[in-house]
């Protein structure tokens, strides 16, 4: 039974590997070059962007060297996740009951990582009784108490605002309350794991040792078995939702909202926008197709609907 | 009609879905009546569909049996199915599936929208009313994903649901101001504007306004505005003899000069409404020694390109026409004359679609006019524009160009009176004639423009204008747009707020050569002046 509970757990991890990169590959595939669909203010755009410009604003831009500031895109893309900043700017009482349920996300994913560390660092000869590890538990068992009640905080708050405001219930469907209420429990039974066993943390170092080391051991907690198996399905459920904005926000930052790059500047896409026209067009309205054969874009771009047939 | 709006309502109600209540739209500050909605005709209830609200934007017919309606629904399938692939939509699909993939509902974005807002929240306003509808047809009848209604909502699809999509995505600017709100980067504007490419290029339905009248007539003769090239010629010739006489200034604009440094596009419109934009952009650049031409070959007079607001062909057309009549002429660069959606099209959207050897370097007007101001090249009088002045942000060339500074340099330096509005820059509001509504009066649109679309930018300028809001004190609104001039100006008209207010609108280059000391006094004008 302990081997299949670890089996659904390297299924969990590889399917959310494979959806992540399904959703990647299929943003990628729908256009090899999407057109240009900037929003401003642009992060990268260095001074001018904090009034929003952008390097249209000087004269004869295309003679210039190109000037992308990449580290003002990632600084404003970690501000935003780590802050949600957009939502705290445009819908603060949403901000108020998201926030703590991300912070929550959030403390648990690092504590995956800092778990992580902690094997390395066993691996490497520090005892687990040393006073480092010891204040690595310590930090582990802070982080669950801490994640799992602002999981089960915001979670809840946020279910009752669906339930309750007006405006949100009539887009709310019955998939919104199934993924909080999953998220919830998910953090309740953390928190029930955490409150009935010594230390969460030893818990944690040896299921992610028993996974690494293929070491099919049965956990010592049902709670943390619960928790865990939620957590499983949660991991390959997520990246088939809208939640899947987790890894699809830095395509709608990066490449759409910020992605101003001038074909003036781009070798690549001067490559590509020939290969685009040469896409087929199979729209029916009577100025593109109409009811003949499809067209390649360049035919279409080259055509004159309103000239009378007979000139065409 | 429903007072209790819900998303499958627009599957099931029978008849008009919603009528916007005028007694809920908030108050301003100027003394503005309300449009009362015109009820429709007996002939247009019995043979167009008008089921959304009191306008009629796409006066789609009504289908006369199950089999018309039949045909209606399989035809919008067909369009759906065809804006999801790579072939037929390119251009707009990554952030199209984007946005119906990823938004949380968590509707940031209905705060961010002026129509939202001067509907009294109306919830058929909401940005994501709209899409959210899109998006469960697309769940549930194109993608066909297992558990669809649980997932992600149930919505009926008939010929009603159709016909009242099509006019929804009528029933917005394409301003994406709840774009840049939404913390995910869904975008609801995007999604309108896919729904009418959708209506245009699948089903051949669009507004006559922008179509037959808009980018086939710019197609047919040469410009939008109906004038043929031998017709744009001689009306400028005729705005350059009268401001010649105007000004004090002879003014001379030149047509088809081979290897000029610049072509200046203007928006046609502009030399059959507002003449003394044409004339003040000629004598400016004719006054800075610059080296520059009009094009007199047809569709490269008028950067008009109304495609980018409903069709990909359309635009694609237009935008290529005006790149070959440069590089025909050799010019260096192409400015873009005070027209927003002019700036967008040829700028931005055409660098991804027009091969690179056929482009040719884009500029836009504010920029090339900061350049002559800023360079002393023309001597210029602030105390000229000793009047209170404010500057309104078209969303095409602010929010989504990110030009700024450009046009706030030369008002800050010409103007000592400037002020700003509230919510300036990149986070300004529409105009509310933005996406080919200026242009629109008919079936109740006028009325929705005065009601709705267009009573924010009034609250703003109210703002910025509010201790001088009386008819003493003369004021400008600078809205440097051929479109955002024409919606602002039907609402002052209908208003009399030239009177009341003492408002005078007008582009940037009429304040410009108000200040030029060459040139007689008192060229922008005021109604009292006005013979």
């Amino acid at each position: 039974m302990s081997t299949f509970f670890y089996l659904l757990g390297y299924l969990a991890f590889f399917g959310f590997i494979c959806l992540a990169f399904l959703k990647i590959r299929s943003y990628m595939k729908a256009s090899p070059l999407h057109a240009r669909w900037e929003l401003y203010p642009v992060p990268h755009e260095g001074e001018k962007s904090s009034h929003g410009g952008s390097f249209m604003e000087e004269k004869d831009w295309w003679c210039k060297p190109r000037h992308v500031s990449h580290t003002s895109d990632i600084k404003a893309l970690v501000f935003e996740v780590l802050f949600l900043h957009a939502t705290f700017e445009h819908n603060l009482k949403l901000w108020f009951r998201t926030y703590p349920f991300h912070v929550g996300m959030y403390m648990l994913m690092g504590g995956i990582i800092i778990v992580l560390f902690s094997l390395f660092l066993q691996a490497v000869g520090i005892a687990p009784d040393n006073g480092f590890m010891i204040f690595i538990g310590n930090v582990i068992n802070a982080v669950v108490l801490f994640g799992g009640l602002c999981i089960v905080g915001g979670g809840l708050a946020l279910i009752h605002r669906r339930m309750n405001d007006e405006g949100l219930k009539k887009y709310t469907t019955p998939e919104h309350y199934f993924n909080l209420g999953a998220f919830v429990l998910f953090g309740v039974l953390g928190l029930l794991a955490w409150a009935c066993s010594p230390s969460f943390f030893n818990m944690a170092r040896d299921f992610v040792c028993n996974m690494l080391s293929f070491n099919f051991q049965p956990l010592p907690s049902t709670f943390f078995t619960l928790h865990l198996l939620l957590g499983f399905f949660l991991m390959a459920w997520l990246p088939m939702t809208h939640m899947g904005h987790l890894l699809m926000k830095y395509f709608t930052y990066h490449d759409i909202r910020w992605g101003d790059t001038p074909t003036t500047y781009s070798e690549a896409n001067k490559q590509k926008i020939p290969d685009m026209l040469k896409y087929s067009a199979s729209w029916s309205a009577d100025h593109i197709c109409g009811n003949g054969a499809p067209k390649t874009w360049l035919e279409i771009a080259t055509t004159n609907p309103a000239t009378p047939k007979s000139e065409s | 009609m429903k007072d209790n709006l819900q998303l499958t309502d627009v599957s099931t109600v029978e008849g008009q879905m919603v009528s916007i209540d005028l007694d809920n739209i908030p108050k301003l500050p100027l003394d503005m009546a309300t449009m009362p909605w015109k009820p429709a005709t007996d002939e247009q209830k019995n043979t167009t569909a008008c089921i959304l609200d009191d306008v009629c934007v796409l006066n789609i017919p009504k289908p006369k049996d199950r089999a018309e309606e039949e045909e209606l629904v399989n035809k919008f399938l067909d369009g759906m199915r065809k804006l999801f692939t790579t072939e037929n939509n390119w251009p707009f699909l990554p952030m199209l599936e984007t946005s119906m993939d990823y938004c949380a509902q968590c509707n940031s974005c209905s705060e961010a929208c002026h129509l939202y807002e001067m509907s009294g929240e109306h919830e058929m306003y909401r940005p994501n009313f709209r899409s959210e509808i899109f998006r469960r047809i697309y769940k549930q009848y194109v993608k066909k994903e297992p558990l669809a209604k649980w997932r992600y909502g149930d919505m009926g699809l008939n010929w009603k649901t159709v016909v009242r999509l099509g006019e929804l995505s009528y029933r917005c600017n394409l301003c994406r101001r709840c774009a840049q709100t939404c913390p995910i980067g869904v975008d609801n504007a995007l999604v309108a504007r896919e729904i009418r490419k959708l209506f245009s290029q699948e089903l051949g339905i669009n507004p006559r306004e922008l179509h037959e009248k808009g980018t086939m007539h710019q197609m047919k003769v040469g410009s939008s505005t109906g004038m043929t090239p031998d017709v744009v010629k001689d009306n400028v010739e005729f705005i350059d003899e009268d401001y010649t006489e105007i000004t004090g200034v002879g003014i001379h604009t030149p047509f088809d000069v081979k290897d000029a440094d610049i072509l200046l596009l203007h928006n046609a419109g502009e030399v059959m409404a507002w003449p003394e934009n044409i004339a003040a952009f000629s004598l400016i650049f004719q006054e800075a020694g610059l080296s520059w031409t009009l094009s007199s070959k047809a569709m490269a007079y008028d950067g008009v390109n109304y495609g980018v607001f409903y069709d990909d062909a359309q635009t694609a057309r237009i935008a290529l026409q005006h790149m070959l009549a440069a590089k025909e002429l050799g010019v260096k660069k192409i400015v873009i004359g005070e027209c927003g959606h002019a700036h967008k099209v040829l700028t931005v959207i055409a660098d991804r679609l027009i091969p690179f050897e056929y482009q040719v370097p884009r500029e836009s007007c504010y920029v090339t006019l900061r350049d002559i101001v800023m360079s002393g090249k023309i001597k210029l009088d602030p105390s000229r524009n000793d009047f209170p002045v404010t500057l309104h942000d078209p969303c095409n060339i602010v929010r989504l160009m990110g030009i700024v500074e450009p046009q706030r340099e030369i008002v800050r330096k010409i103007a000592p009176k400037f002020r700003e509005m509230p919510c300036n820059g990149v986070n300004n509001y529409c105009c509310g004639g933005g996406s080919g509504f200026a242009i629109m009066t008919r079936n109740n649109i006028e009325q929705w423009r005065g009601n709705i679309t267009g009573r924010k930018k009034m609250q703003q300028i109210a703002e910025a204008f509010k201790e001088c809001l009386g008819p003493e004190t003369r004021k400008y609104i600078c809205a440097p747009c051929s479109n955002c001039k024409g919606q602002i100006r039907e609402i002052l008209e209908h208003n009399d707020l030239y009177s009341k207010n003492s408002f005078a609108y007008g582009g940037l280059v009429e304040l410009i050569v108000n200040a030029m000391v060459n040139v007689n006094p008192g060229f922008i004008k005021w109604e009292s002046e006005e013979e």
